[in-house]
């Protein structure tokens, strides 16, 4: 099935950007309600908004100040948002194990989210999508979309929507 | 854990440390993996560097962006590197071996045929030309 959409990669990177540094500030000042904060940001991103939660400072901010330029990449949207999710519900349980007084488990889930958002700003690799490409392969109801042509599983796509 | 701020600050930078480490010997790896495959390799000529670029037909950035930067590598630094072009489609168990996971992706080989830099995703001119340089 193919449903390739314009989709501005440059949103996408501010929301890893910021799904990197949020909790990585949360864990320098110990600050469980921030890791909770940036959860619920990401999980109405993908369950409501149906696009990435911080996209918003993109798109009023940085992209009008001609701070960050539009990347426009033909793909599919649903991977990211189930990437979000995932890591959206990986935060929202490390909030939950610092508040019931797991702190390690805690903040291990927030750096693995950290970890893995940085592979996709820096890599171009998301996991998240490479997991929802894995379980489309696998037919399992929901996971409609397979990876664009020409590109691996989770890796950026190639083609720009302009051309 | 309620360590100070600075004991906190410190295990961030550890931990980013050590992730960038990882990545670097990731990097590493990736680089010494294709010194393997480019010792076997027939089309390298010894004795100037080598650009070994990595495409496919449909991708759209490899025409727009990625051959114009290699033509303007090739502009400037003339014939003193070889330029390697090979469709990841007919060869994709060469694309296997050298270990590319997105196209385009580019090789620049010292003039041992030595890997030196790999550069996953669209490579700019300058950046082409600045590690070619340092291999001249």
């Amino acid at each position: 099935m193919t449903s390739l959409v314009p989709i501005d990669h440059s949103s996408i990177k501010t929301n890893q950007a910021l799904v990197m540094l949020l909790p990585v500030l949360a864990f320098i000042f110990n600050w469980p309600w921030l890791v909770a904060l940036t959860s619920v940001v990401m999980l109405i991103g993908s369950l409501l908004l149906k696009r990435p939660g911080f996209s918003f400072l993109y798109t009023n901010l940085l992209k009008p100040a001609h701070l960050v330029k539009p990347d426009v990449l033909l793909d599919h949207r649903e991977p990211h948002l189930f990437a979000q999710g995932v890591g959206g519900v990986c935060l929202a349980l490390s909030a939950l194990g610092l508040v019931l007084g797991l702190v390690w488990p805690g903040w291990l889930l927030s750096w693995i989210v950290v970890g893995l958002a940085a592979l996709n700003f820096f890599g171009g690799f998301c996991v998240g999508c490479a997991i929802y490409y894995w379980l489309n392969r696998l037919h399992v109801p929901g996971f409609t979309q397979s990876p664009p042509p020409g590109t691996p599983p989770g890796m950026r796509p190639g083609n720009s929507a302009y051309e | 854990m309620n360590e100070p701020l600075f004991t906190r600050l410190l295990w961030s930078l550890v931990i980013i440390a050590g992730a960038y480490l990882l990545i670097r010997l990731a990097l590493w790896w990736i680089l010494n993996r294709a010194r393997n495959t480019a010792q076997h390799s027939s089309a390298i000529e010894p004795g100037r560097p080598t650009v070994i670029y990595f495409t496919t037909p449909d991708c759209v950035p490899c025409r727009t962006i990625q051959r114009p930067a290699l033509q303007k590598a090739l502009s400037q630094l003339g014939e003193t590197f070889q330029l390697i072009e090979v469709n990841a489609y007919e060869k994709p168990e060469l694309a296997r071996q050298w270990g590319v996971l997105s196209i385009p992706t580019t090789f620049v080989l010292d003039s041992t045929g030595k890997p030196r830099h790999v550069n996953f995703g669209v490579a700019p001119a300058e950046k082409l030309i600045q590690q070619l340089k340092d291999l001249l």
